[in-house]
């Protein structure tokens, strides 16, 4: 168990770095008081960034009568969330599309299944009866799984074993199978990851704490709460391709920040579902370039 | 041969015996699968939600996201194939309605789901002949027209049939 743990640190060390650019993004859009202008001064210090997006809002996807020109109005046009998740999408050498082949997803990588929490997390931030930016839970759910992505390997042809130590209750769910098999869960490795790329502290939190947001800091559990319920809402939608869906518990204690009920569920979920139909194909114009 | 994919919020049906009618990752969403033996068409619908009184101008665009406006609109679309608008001597089977571990009454949108759709049938007079429904299962369900057999498989896990 040791070495898979040593191994799996080691992985992570060999993911590419985000460009300056991205980080510097993810940085400025963490603090809840940023600037659009900043985030437009990023964009156009980065020419491959303003061509993705210029491809982006001048594609099919959007239909526009007239073709956008500048960065300032590609972001006006897309929305700062959109831009981000552009930016991410083709961060990490394809780290987003990988085939997570360890938990028999058919060729998916983890990006649909976290574009839906990262959705459904910020529509769960819209009920926050807290101080909260929803726009965090939305990059926070983008980044989640980051940790599956590189975990993957490590685990092929190891489910089916997985899923009946839960189903017999030898584990209460595929985060504590992971750690029995491998020393550490993927919540964990992807908050490795998020170290090692110098991700903002706020989203390496919402990444450690996505299955468990009660153990977060309190000045965190908000946004974990956010992303963790987005995550589950995104796996009752069937938004997980993967062997582990609907295998992780549900924590309890969001009522603390989140004000939500059962008919609130099945509206955010409905939006959700909405939403990401339009977002998925301008997202798949990256993700899957 | 050919396959029809069923997306939430949709439906499909055919009275082909060589047709399949295919529907991913149900998650909480239930696959109410409706046999009409006197045409040999079947339908399928993949439901969201219980009940489209929560948003009446969703249920009017998107009818089949909903459990009773999705039965309604899958008997209607049926029956433009011959089979009676009123579902009279259909049998149903169900899948899907999956559970959350750990989750409240608040989040057991899959049982509500199941519950509705037993529900709304039973008030049809349509029969459930076969379910696989609840647990902590997202199920990819396949309609096999030919053999009215549903299979259903789940990544890591062996194939099944109801």
């Amino acid at each position: 168990m040791t070495d898979s743990r040593e191994e799996l640190i080691a992985a992570v060390q060999d993911v590419p770095l985000l460009s300056p650019s991205v980080s510097q993004l993810l940085e400025v859009t963490a603090d809840p008081k940023y600037n659009i202008a900043d985030l437009i001064r990023i964009i156009k210090h980065d020419a491959v960034l303003t061509a993705r997006l210029l491809r982006v809002v001048n594609s099919a996807a959007y239909a526009l009568p007239v073709e956008v020109e500048t960065v300032d109005r590609a972001v006006a046009m897309l929305g700062s969330r959109v831009v981000v998740g552009l930016a991410l999408g083709g961060a990490g050498d394809g780290l987003f599309t990988r085939p997570l082949d360890g938990y028999d997803s058919n060729g998916e990588g983890i990006w649909r299944h976290d574009l839906f929490s990262a959705i459904a997390g910020r529509y769960v931030g819209l009920k926050a009866t807290t101080d909260f930016t929803p726009d965090l839970a939305f990059t926070g759910g983008l980044l989640l799984d980051i940790g599956k992505a590189v975990m993957s390997q490590f685990l092929v042809g190891k489910s089916a074993a997985m899923l009946a130590d839960i189903a017999n209750g030898t584990a209460s769910d595929y985060l504590e199978e992971e750690t029995r098999l491998l020393g550490l869960d993927h919540a964990e490795l992807g908050y490795e990851l998020a170290k090692c790329w110098q991700l903002p502290e706020v989203l390496q939190n919402a990444i450690r704490y996505h299955h468990k947001p009660s153990q977060a800091s309190e000045i965190y559990r908000p946004l974990c709460y956010a992303v963790h319920i987005g995550d589950t809402l995104a796996m009752m939608a069937g938004h997980s391709a993967g062997s582990d869906a609907m295998q992780y518990q549900l924590e309890s204690g969001y009522d603390a920040y989140f004000k939500l009920d059962e008919q609130d569920i099945g509206m955010i979920m409905l939006q959700s579902g909405e939403e990401f139909m339009q977002l998925e194909e301008v997202m798949a114009l990256v993700m899957e370039a | 041969m050919s396959q029809k994919v069923v997306i939430v919020g949709e439906e499909a049906h055919s009275g082909q015996p060589d047709a399949i009618l295919k529907t991913f990752a149900l998650g909480s969403c239930v696959a109410i699968v409706l046999l009409d033996p006197a045409t040999r068409v079947i339908g399928m619908v993949h439901v969201a939600l219980p009940d489209s009184s929560v948003d009446p101008d969703k249920a009017r665009d998107k009818p089949c996201y909903f459990v009773d406006s999705g039965v309604e609109y899958l008997l209607t679309a049926m029956s433009q194939a011959g089979c009676s608008p009123s579902g009279q001597g259909m049998v149903a089977k169900l899948a899907g309605g999956a559970a959350v571990m750990g989750g409240n009454d608040k989040f057991n949108v899959g049982g509500r789901n199941v519950d509705a759709a037993r529900a709304y049938l039973q008030k049809k007079g349509i029969k459930i002949v076969a379910e696989d429904v609840g647990k902590n299962i997202s199920r990819t369900a396949t309609v096999h027209v030919g053999s009215a057999k549903v299979g259903l498989s789940s990544p890591g896990r062996d194939d099944w049939s109801i």
